[in-house]
């Protein structure tokens, strides 16, 4: 069950599925608040931000892409996007936009559930000694949510956070594709792998001083990715 | 009755070029043959009959009343030569040069005939096997008539040499226009293989393959009537493909709907009669398989309209498998890794390799009543999965058509309540050709009853990492 008073913004141009995955949502315990078209759902979302949207990229008018930047642009809210195939550019260009995860039309609506739990977790800090992390630069506050490149606070989305403090829980250490899409997104072996690639790139982009050189998130050829101590 | 088999095209060419060939160059070697003969033979006639002119005049001076037989002879000795031998009838009397070889018998009576009339004349005869021209001169004044005889073997040889040689030279020219037939028709065959090759690409699913025959103007119309084929043929298969991608597209949405109402309705199974729960649980399943259903239509439209894209990374082969029977509902399956398979790195997309492992788990599911062993082994170029059941195995003759679309089989003959539509397989066997793979069914090796299906995948030879990404790792 959702968490009480958690909203999902919901962006579908056809109404009978809006309506039918609104039921499906409220009965996981969600509120839900709809949107046909992008215009709609920006002046929803400024009027009064969701915890979660879900956005199907076929809109008409400015279409999903456009729309996940435009929320992207003021909000680290988790984004899920609805596309039409699993094979396509459109994922990790929807990725690229800032979406954080993604489901393939027709999904059953309590995978969508499982999905928006997984992007609400919150991150786990039990090692009091992991409450504050420093990486050369780079600082992490885990409790508070907070990174620091030189000082001056970087915002990362939540799924970038996450994706962030999950690697400097055991600095050195190379976590797999799998790994990771299982912690981070509550995949298992078979989550997509470019949910992760897509992912570290814009972290690196923030992060980084040269996203092309980077000295914090470093890949390692064949096995994964890890944050260099 | 077999019907003969026909020569080809090129075989016939060749035999055309070789028989003009032979008939040109008869005709010439003919026409040189009886030409020249005339020539030379004419030139040794009148060579001939100079001589013998000369000699009958010399007879004619040396000869007189008082000319013994003997002297005569003499006479008749001193003009004999290698080519002409003199012979001559004095006072009816007929002396010849006393070797025997032309006589009085020799003369035909026609040449007798005309020169006792007081005509000179020749005639050509075969003397002792030889052509031989004879030349009859009256002599008047010595009341003699003389005769030489001339051969012309010599003349005959040569041209019996030349017969030979124009032979010869008919034979090497039949022959070099056999070759040149060869030559022009395989030069001439070249565009139409062309057209072959065009052809058998098309038939092999490259649709976009065109002619290109700049070589042959003659063939210009031959080549774009191919060319247009060709493109209707794309843009029909093309529609044809695209019709179909679009309709199980346009089904997304209403099962989008049904699937979300459907949850909703089982949400609320406990507040309703029985008879409306049954009723939902019967629609919850058939709308679960109808989603099956698109998304299988989805994907193999996709293959058909070429528009599958592989994303592929580096996995081990062994913990794919592994984690496949984890996630996988059948409790009898056991897995055997090879060694081998634990180290073997394959270039897969796991997505569809996922599902072509889901698809024959659930096929010996409905079929073979489950599968109950999944082996893995692998070689420095082939990583093979094989997933085994204890049914009754597949007829030899299915083996190839179970992998069609929509072939079920005669186990899957009766629509029972779980039967698929048929196409698990098929979209199997698209997603291991996209991997340059082969998938087939065949017995269990250890003999019992039961399907065994492999599929064989080529080895990562290092260099593909994450194609999508060029981060990749």
């Amino acid at each position: 069950m959702g968490q009480v008073g958690t909203r999902i913004l919901t962006v579908e141009d056809d109404e009978r599925i809006r309506t039918a995955v609104k039921l499906a949502l409220e009965d996981e315990g969600w509120e839900v608040a709809e949107a046909s078209n992008g215009e709609d759902a920006l002046q929803l979302f400024t009027q009064e931000p969701a915890d979660v949207v879900l956005i199907d990229i076929m809109l008409p008018g400015i279409d999903g892409f456009e729309v996940c930047r435009s929320v992207r642009r003021t909000s680290d809210v988790p984004i899920i996007m609805v596309t039409a195939r699993a094979d396509t550019h459109d994922v990790v260009a929807g990725l690229e936009a800032g979406a954080d995860d993604y489901l393939t039309k027709p999904f059953a609506p309590k995978e969508l559930s499982a999905r928006i739990r997984a992007l609400l977790r919150r991150v786990r800090t039990s090692d009091p000694a992991a409450s504050h992390l420093a990486f050369g630069d780079l600082e992490i506050i885990p409790d508070e949510g907070v990174v620091r490149k030189a000082g001056e606070e970087v915002h990362l989305t939540k799924t970038e956070f996450r994706l962030l403090v999950e690697l400097a829980t055991t600095p050195g250490r190379v976590f797999s594709r799998e790994v990771l899409l299982e912690r981070v997104w509550g995949y298992g072996y078979f989550g997509d792998g470019r949910l992760v690639d897509v992912h570290i790139r814009r972290l690196r982009t923030k992060i980084e001083s040269d996203a092309a050189q980077p000295q914090h998130v470093v890949t390692v050829r064949g096995l994964g990715y890890k944050l260099q101590v | 009755m077999f019907p003969l088999k026909t020569p080809g095209l090129g075989t016939r060419i060749s035999l055309a070029f070789a028989l003009g060939g032979l008939l040109l160059s008869t005709f010439l070697a003919f026409a040189t043959q009886t030409l020249t003969r005339e020539v030379l033979l004419r030139q040794r006639e009148n060579a001939a009959l100079s001589l013998a002119l000369g000699n009958a005049q010399l007879a004619q001076s040396q000869i007189t009343d008082d000319t013994e037989a003997e002297g005569v002879d003499d006479i008749l000795s001193a003009l004999q030569s290698s080519s002409s031998r003199p012979l001559v009838q004095l006072n009816g009397v007929w002396q010849g040069d006393g070797s025997g070889a032309f006589t009085q018998e020799d003369v035909p009576v026609e040449l007798l005939t005309l020169v006792a009339s007081g005509q000179p004349g020749r005639i050509r005869i075969a003397l002792n096997d030889q052509l031989t021209l004879i030349h009859g001169i009256p002599l008047p004044e010595d009341n003699a008539d003389y005769f030489e005889a001339a051969s012309l073997a010599e003349t005959e040889s040569n041209l019996r040499s030349l017969q030979l040689v124009l032979i010869g030279a008919a034979l090497t020219s039949t022959l070099l226009a056999a070759l040149l037939g060869k030559y022009a028709s395989r030069r001439m065959l070249e565009p139409l293989n062309e057209v072959s090759d065009a052809a058998v690409a098309i038939a092999g699913g490259r649709l976009d393959t065109r002619l290109d025959l700049q070589v042959a103007p003659e063939l210009t119309s031959l080549a774009n009537s191919f060319n247009d084929m060709a493109g209707a043929l794309e843009t029909r298969i093309d529609r044809d493909a695209r019709f179909a991608s679009e309709v199980s597209h346009e089904l997304r949405s209403p099962l989008m709907t049904l699937a979300a109402s459907v949850e909703v309705l089982e949400n609320n199974l406990d507040q309703m009669p029985d008879r409306a729960a049954t009723a939902v649980e019967l629609l919850s399943s058939d709308v679960t398989r109808f989603q099956t259903l698109v998304q299988d239509l989805l994907e193999i439209s996709r293959f058909d309209a070429g528009d599958a894209v592989l994303e592929l990374e580096p996995v081990g082969i062994g913990e794919f498998v592994r984690q496949v029977a984890r996630r996988s509902t059948e409790s009898e399956l056991a897995t055997s890794i090879a060694p081998t398979a634990e180290e073997a790195i394959v270039d897969v997309d796991k997505r569809r390799l996922a599902q072509v492992m889901a698809n024959l788990i659930e096929n010996a599911r409905k079929y073979g009543g489950g599968a109950t062993r999944i082996d893995v082994f692998a070689t420095a170029d082939t990583a093979t999965i094989a997933v085994e059941d204890a049914g009754p195995g597949v007829p030899l003759a299915e083996r190839e058509v179970i992998f069609d679309r929509f072939s079920r089989g005669s186990a899957g003959g009766s629509r029972g309540i779980d039967t698929g539509v048929g196409l698990g397989l098929s979209l199997v066997d698209e997603h291991v050709r996209l991997h340059n793979g082969r998938v087939w069914v065949e017995d269990r090796p250890d003999g019992l009853s039961g399907a065994r299906f492999v599929v064989e995948l080529p080895v990562s030879d290092g260099e593909a990492d994450g194609s999508w990404d060029e981060e990749g790792i």
